[in-house]
This record gives C-alpha cells, sequence and structure tokens, in this order.
C-alpha cells in the first residue's frame, strides 16, 4: 500500500500518532471528542474498510455502555440531578463525564487499530533500530525462530505418533510425551542453530558495526507535514492552557456548544486529527484527475 | 599466483586418531572450477571448512594455508569474509532472517556497507538472479531451490573472489539443483570467479569443471583435469567406480576405443559417442507379471492444511501392490511428502479414504512403518542402541530382542550402537531410522527422500538394503527426487502433479514415455539408432555388441 498517508516516512507518521493520542488525552470535550471518534471511523473504514473495527465492533460497544451506565453510578457529583437509583442520585453531569470517558475510549482504539496498518512491523523495527540496533535484530531473529519452532514441533508430533505413544491417555503419560517432543525440538533446533551461527558468521557477522539499510528518506512532504502538525499541536496545547478544549462540568457545568474563542481551538484540533483523511482524499483527487486526462 | 594454495595441509579432530586430512596439498588458480569429491567421512567439508577461516573446525591443525600468497592467518578478517564465500548443504538453516531482502542485505550490513551501495548491489543482482517476484517474501514459504538461490545472491552480495559450496544441490529436486548450477557455471565463466565445490552428484556439473579432486581418508587420491581423472577412475574396477555419472559408466563399459577427448560428459556428447555403436538387442525371456493383490489403495483423497488453504492433494487415486516397491517422483510442492502422511495415517483426509489391506485407515497402525525426511525427527535418545531398544513392542519383548539383534547384522550397525544418533552420517542416519521402525514389524514401508544427501555408495547399499528387505515380502513405497535411483531399484513409479497421481506405470515404461522427466541414458538412447534403454544395468543386460 504505497499511496496515502501510509507512503510517508515512517517518523511522519509516528508523529502524527504521538500528536493526536496527545491531543485526545487533553481534550475532554464531547463536541471534540465526539468529532474525533467519527473521524477515526472514516479512517479506519478507508485504511482496510472497517474490518477490524467490525471484528472487535462488539467488544468496543459494550465498554462504551459500561462506561456510560457505570459512571453515573459511581460518580454523584453535579447539581443536575435526574432521578434516583437505590436511593443515590443519577447527575446529568455524571453522564456526560460516562460519555466523554467512553468517546475517549473509543478513539483511543480506533487510533491505535490504524496505527497497526499505517506502522507495520518493518516500519516499526525501522524506527527503532537506529537507538536499539541489538534489540532490533533480535527481534528480527524471532520473528523467523518463533514460528519456525511452531512448525517444527507440529511436524515432530506427527511422526512420534506413529511410534505409538500418542494415545496414551493418562495426564502423567501425556506429559512425558509432550516432554518428549520438547526434548527432541531442542536437540534438532540446537544442532541446526549451530548451522545458522556458522552462516552468520561466514558473512561476517560481528567482525564490526552493523550498517543499517535506511529504507525511507524524509521528504520535502515529510517535513511540510511535520511542521503543520507542530504548529496544530502547539495551539492545541495553548487552547488546553487557556481551557478551551475542555467541557468544565465540575463544580457548575459549563455551556457545551462551542462559543466564540472555542470555534477557533477546535478547527485547529480537528484539522490536526483530519490530516490523514485529507491526505488519503487529496491522494484518490488526484488520481481521478490522472485518469480522466489520460 | 595461486588464488589459494594448501601446503602440507593436515587436520585431526579432537579425540580422534585417524586425521580428517593427511598432507594435503594443492593449489587453485583464478577462474578454475574445482570439484571435490569423495566418500562421506573423506575430509571433504573439513577441507572446505578449513579454508573459510571463520567457521574452521576446532582441532589440531598443521601445514599452512594461503590466499594470493599470503597465510590466511594473516589476512585481515574483513578481507577474507568478503572474498571467500561460502554456501552450505542445507538450505533453510543458513537462512537467518524472516524477509528474503533483509536476508540479502544481512552479509553487507555486516561488513558496514552504505544504504547507497547496498541498494546499487542488489539491484544488480536481483536482476542477474531473476529474483525480483521474490524480494517482498517470507523466507519461510520458499522453495528449497529458491532458498538456496538466495543464499548464493546473499553471499555473491559481497562481491567474493572465491566461492566455496559444500554439497549445495543435495536437498534440491533435480531441475532446481540443474537451475542452481547453471548460475554458479555462469558466475565462473561470465565473471571469472573462482569456484570450489563439494559434489556428490557428478552428472550435472561435470560440463561446467575445469579440474576434479577425489579424496579419500583424508589425502588426495585423483587430482587433475576432469576428463582425465575420469579416465583414472575407470580403470581401476573399485568403489570410486560408481561416482561416475551413468553415461559415463556406459561409455566405459562399451566403448571399443576409448579416447580421453571422447568421454561423454554431457547428453550431446553422449548421443554424438552412441552414434557409432551398433547394437543389436538380446533376447530376454519376459519376465511373467504376477497379479499380487492389491495393498493399499486410495480414492479420491483431498487433503488441505487450512480451512481456506489450497487443497494440497487434489481428487489423487493410488493402488499399491503387495511385495512390490513404488517410487513416486515429482517437484518440489506437488504434495508428494503430504500424500505419504495420508498413507502412513499421520493425516486424514477431509475427502475421499485410504484402505490398507481392504480396512479403512483411521490413524497410525503398526502395520506402516513411516521414516520421516528428516529421521532426526525419529530420535529421542542418546545412544543408538537406546533408541533401536526403546521401539521394541511391550507386548513381545523376546521376539523384539531377538528382531533387535537380526536387525543390526542386517543394517551392520554394530560399531555404531554407542554413538549419539545425531553423529553418524547421512546413509547410517536413514539405515537406523529404517531399523527402528522395522521393530514394530510392519508389512509396509513409507520412505520420504532416503537418498537425499547421500553419496553414491550409502545410496547403493542402501538400495540393496531394501531390495532384500522387498523379497522377505515387504511393500516399499518411497518418495523421490533421484530419477537415476527410481530407475535402478523401483518396480512401478508414478508420478505426481498438482495434488495427484497423473501417470503410474512399471518403471521401465514410466521412464521411456517421459521425456523430460527421465534418467541420462534414457535421454542419451532415445531416438537413436541403439535400442532405447534407461539404466546401465538394463543395457548390460540387453545390449550385445557387433564387432565391426
Amino acid at each position: 500500500m504505497d499511496y496515502g498517508f501510509r507512503n510517508y516516512h515512517p517518523l511522519t507518521n509516528f508523529i502524527y500518532y504521538i500528536f493526536t493520542f496527545l491531543l485526545i488525552m487533553l481534550s475532554q470535550h464531547p463536541f471534540f471528542l465526539f468529532f474525533t471518534a467519527i473521524f477515526m471511523i472514516f479512517l479506519n473504514y478507508l485504511l482496510d474498510r472497517g474490518r477490524q473495527l467490525r471484528r472487535w465492533g462488539k467488544f468496543v460497544i459494550t465498554l462504551i455502555f459500561l462506561f456510560i451506565i457505570i459512571t453515573p453510578l459511581i460518580n454523584h457529583r453535579g447539581s443536575i440531578i435526574l432521578f434516583y437509583v437505590l436511593d443515590k442520585p443519577i447527575t446529568f453531569e455524571a453522564i456526560l463525564q460516562g460519555v466523554i470517558n467512553a468517546l475517549t475510549l473509543f478513539s483511543v482504539v480506533a487510533l491505535f487499530f490504524t496505527f497497526s496498518f499505517v506502522i507495520n512491523g518493518e516500519k516499526l523495527l525501522f524506527l527503532f533500530s537506529k537507538y536499539f540496533p541489538n534489540w532490533a535484530l533480535l527481534t528480527m531473529l524471532s520473528v523467523r525462530f518463533v514460528p519456525l519452532f511452531k512448525r517444527r514441533l507440529e511436524e515432530i508430533r506427527r511422526v512420534q505418533q506413529t511410534k505409538g505413544d500418542a494415545h496414551e491417555r493418562s495426564i502423567k503419560r501425556r506429559l512425558k510425551h509432550g516432554l518428549l517432543l520438547i526434548q527432541i525440538l531442542l536437540t534438532w533446533s540446537l544442532e541446526d542453530g549451530i548451522q545458522t551461527a556458522d552462516s552468520m558468521a561466514a558473512r561476517g557477522y560481528g567482525l564490526r558495526k552493523r550498517s543499517r539499510y535506511i529504507r525511507y528518506k524524509i521528504e520535502k512532504k515529510d517535513m511540510v507535514l511535520i511542521i503543520l502538525m507542530s504548529y496544530f499541536t502547539g495551539i492545541s496545547i495553548w487552547g488546553w492552557f487557556l481551557g478551551d478544549n475542555i467541557l468544565t462540568i465540575f463544580p457548575i457545568l459549563e455551556p457545551y456548544f462551542l462559543q466564540g474563542r472555542e470555534w477557533f481551538f477546535f478547527t485547529n484540533f480537528i484539522f490536526l486529527i483530519g490530516l490523514p483523511l485529507l491526505i488519503e482524499g487529496k491522494d484518490a483527487f488526484k488520481w481521478l484527475c490522472w485518469k480522466r486526462n489520460n | 599466483m595461486a588464488m589459494l594454495e594448501t601446503k602440507q595441509l593436515s587436520f585431526t579432530y579432537p579425540d580422534q586418531k585417524q586425521p580428517a586430512l593427511d598432507n594435503v596439498s594443492l593449489s587453485v588458480e583464478p577462474g578454475e572450477f574445482v570439484i571435490l569429491c569423495g566418500q562421506s567421512g573423506s575430509g571433504k567439508s573439513t577441507l572446505l571448512r578449513l579454508i573459510k577461516r571463520e567457521i574452521a573446525p576446532h582441532g589440531k591443525k598443521e601445514g599452512d594455508l594461503f590466499y594470493k600468497g599470503q597465510p590466511l592467518e594473516k589476512t585481515p578478517p574483513l578481507k577474507v569474509s568478503k572474498k571467500i564465500g561460502f554456501v552450505f548443504q542445507d538450505p533453510e538453516n543458513q537462512i537467518v532472517m524472516d524477509q528474503v531482502f533483509d536476508e540479502l542485505i544481512f552479509g553487507m550490513q555486516n561488513i558496514g556497507m552504505e544504504t547507497d551501495e547496498m541498494r546499487k548491489r542488489i539491484a544488480e543482482i536481483t536482476h542477474f538472479f531473476g529474483i525480483h517476484h521474490l524480494l517482498k517474501k517470507e523466507t519461510h514459504v520458499l522453495s528449497g531451490g529458491q532458498m538456496q538461490m538466495i543464499n548464493l545472491a546473499s553471499i555473491l552480495l559481497m562481491e567474493p573472489e572465491i566461492l566455496l559450496l559444500d554439497e549445495p544441490t543435495a536437498h534440491l529436486d533435480p531441475i532446481a539443483a540443474k537451475d542452481f548450477l547453471h548460475i554458479v557455471g555462469r558466475m565462473n565463466r561470465e565473471f571469472g570467479m573462482t569456484v570450489i565445490m563439494v559434489e556428490h552428484r557428478l552428472e550435472d556439473v561435470l560440463s561446467f569443471a575445469d579440474r576434479l579432486i577425489v579424496l579419500e581418508e583424508g589425502r588426495i587420491l585423483k587430482d587433475g583435469p576432469v576428463r582425465q581423472v575420469i579416465n583414472q577412475l575407470s580403470d581401476e574396477k573399485n568403489h570410486t567406480f560408481s561416482y561416475l555419472p551413468a553415461p559415463v559408466q556406459l561409455y566405459f563399459h562399451y566403448s571399443t576405443n576409448k579416447q580421453v577427448e571422447e568421454i561423454p560428459l554431457t547428453i550431446r556428447e553422449g548421443k554424438k559417442w552412441v552414434q557409432q555403436l551398433n547394437v543389436r538387442l538380446r533376447e530376454i525371456p519376459k519376465k511373467s507379471v504376477s497379479r499380487k493383490q492389491t495393498i493399499y489403495s486410495l480414492e479420491n483423497v483431498d487433503f488441505r492444511y487450512e480451512k481456506r488453504g489450497d487443497n494440497i492433494l487434489k481428487a489423487c487415486h493410488l493402488s499399491v501392490q503387495e511385495g512390490e516397491w513404488l517410487a513416486i517422483v515429482g517437484a518440489n510442492g506437488t504434495g508428494k511428502s503430504t500424500l505419504l502422511k495420508v498413507m502412513a495415517g499421520i493425516l486424514r483426509p477431509q475427502r475421499g479414504w485410504v484402505k490398507v489391506n481392504g480396512k479403512m485407515l483411521r490413524g497410525t497402525i503398526p502395520e506402516i512403518g513411516y521414516v520421516p525426511q528428516n529421521p532426526k525427527l525419529l530420535f529421542s535418545s542418546d545412544t543408538i542402541y537406546e533408541e533401536l531398544s526403546n521401539q521394541i513392542p511391550i507386548n513381545n519383548r523376546d521376539k523384539g530382542r531377538k528382531k533387535l539383534t537380526e536387525l543390526i547384522t542386517f543394517f551392520n550397525l554394530e560399531s555404531l550402537l554407542n554413538r549419539h544418533p545425531y553423529d553418524i552420517s547421512g546413509g547410517e542416519m536413514q539405515k537406523v531410522a529404517i531399523a527402528s521402525v522395522l521393530l514394530s514389524s510392519p508389512k509396509i514401508l513409507l520412505l520420504d527422500e532416503p537418498t537425499r544427501g547421500l553419496d553414491p555408495t550409502a545410496k547403493r547399499e542402501l538400495g540393496t538394503l531394501l531390495k532384500k528387505l522387498q523379497e522377505q515380502n515387504m511393500t516399499i513405497v518411497t518418495i523421490t527426487h533421484d530419477i537415476e535411483y527410481a530407475a535402478s531399484f523401483a518396480d512401478r513409479c508414478a508420478m505426481m502433479f498438482q495434488g495427484a497421481i497423473t501417470v503410474q506405470s512399471p518403471t521401465e515404461e514410466f521412464f521411456k514415455g517421459n521425456h523430460f522427466y527421465t534418467t541420462m541414458i534414457n535421454r542419451m538412447t532415445r531416438g537413436s539408432n541403439v535400442p532405447e534403454v534407461i539404466t546401465v544395468e538394463e543395457a548390460k543386460e540387453k545390449w550385445d555388441l557387433e564387432e565391426e
């Protein structure tokens, strides 16, 4: 998938996620969060047609309702009392707080789904290999060896079946059989591991510091995006500092529609959150234009 | 100046009396293509590993090694690791990374190369090898042949001057092996790369090579230009004769006027020589083929490993007669191993059925003995004796012990009993594995690639032993890549293609009907003036040479 937001440098992508996560946590305002949630759903649909979101849909919705229901049951502060449950007041403010929490949670979860599509394992390794080269290599080796051992164990199990020990029912015998399989796996893998080590040594491993293959280059468009994102984030943090990104609930509920200056900060916030959508949209539009001209 | 030189090189492994290498002196010129051959344990691999300093075995070394006139010990490590490349036997074990691309750049990263340089070299090598389509794949999904190509490419990216190869094609099917050897041949011819290769299967590689070295018990037995060494080997009618490719054996058997330059190394040369022969077909009484009972039958078998995966076996039909030796041949990835596992009852097909002796097969049964491609999977004990005695069935100890002693003598394992099952040669391991399976007195023996990585002597020995078993009314089914082996030993052959058996017929008929998948002798004699045969033995049986 080499187009749209994923076509940017991993670092650019990563910075977007850090900033967005930060702003979601800071902007505790239902209006802000509601639009964030909608944007995240859109982004999920654009990146993988919402498959991941739907797979986890039930779980996420349950969690949202739990938040909305449980928060007012625990939190009884606030002045607008709607009704009583077991002699405890249920307040409008508490419900609103529950909604804010639920929206925050949903936005963060949906954001992380898109994170895994945009920054895949290879990009993540690339980001960290500069600072943790040994860990990066180790991770890459385990990526190969864990599935390899799993395949081998399955093979051993199948072959050992033919020796007739497999149908033992008692737990003790089965445990013993299992240990035997592991033992064969270890002996075999150690023996083969020596060959792998030889192959590494034969290609000069450990002679000097390994160089890094730089797959991605920071281009002009990355710089532009990073500056833009920093600008939006800076403004938003200023807004948070002024209290405009936050809906004050306790002790007195602030009007929940946006007013005056708040609109400026909202627009600014929504631009940052919506950047990937804009970029995907721009690329799709460009493609359409190109197709028409050809 | 010689590219590589050894002077009176001797090497002894720790705790061994017999030296693995004894006074080996040889010198390899730049651009030479050298083949090392000899029985397992003759010291070929030891010699190759001593040349590659990073992986040299531990032990007592005497004598000197020179790289371009300079002692190898004194050459800087970085230079040695770049200039001397090494390709190992097992395609999978030498792969380090998960992704093909990462595997290719692994060596270059180790020597600290810059990204731009790496990109340039990768671009060149993918073009030369034609492996664009593999770059983004995971390494474990590749076939053995593709893996070995990636391994070779990964070494060549470091731009070596000497390429060392330790039986690189032992695990590949014949087509993949040929492709691999062709690339090595091209590296030698087009780039003047020095190549030293240990190889058993000489038939495909002799036409590329300049020089053949035969090692025996750590000493150089023969050393010289390919045809001359072959000529010397033919003079002595001993075990080294079996190393020679079948066309060469045929040549020495029938040629009336032997000339060194005429020895056929390729099919083309063979055909040319055969034209000079004047052969009459000998009258041989037809062997009466008695219809035997069908012991195995597979009907419409479908198998896939994953719910949504492709069918590995697709409507597969097969029948095996009692007491016959059936060889299943076919390229890698056509489902041969899966078929054998289904026959062994290890895998249960999703559709169709397997019947043994008329009874449905459900799960593994003692009547069927199965030896996997990698016999190590069977072994779990520290010594071979323990391994074998653990396999004696519990219900009949006394009979089992008697059988064990019989098998030890039959397979000639006395000297190995106290060794670790991993510590023996490939041929011996195969014998131990078969013996351990035979202890439960099966009637059918299923063998997955029994000849993989064996030297010609071991192969022949295994073949004769299996033939003897067959005379005791054992039914044998083997999967093999080795066409020559199937042609000399099997009674019937079956070809596997896309998950089904496409042809099954008696061996002779089978190979005479194939155009590409057939023996060298058959390709040589097909459409020529001599009667068509498939093996040297068949020729000896049927040909009558007429003197002019």
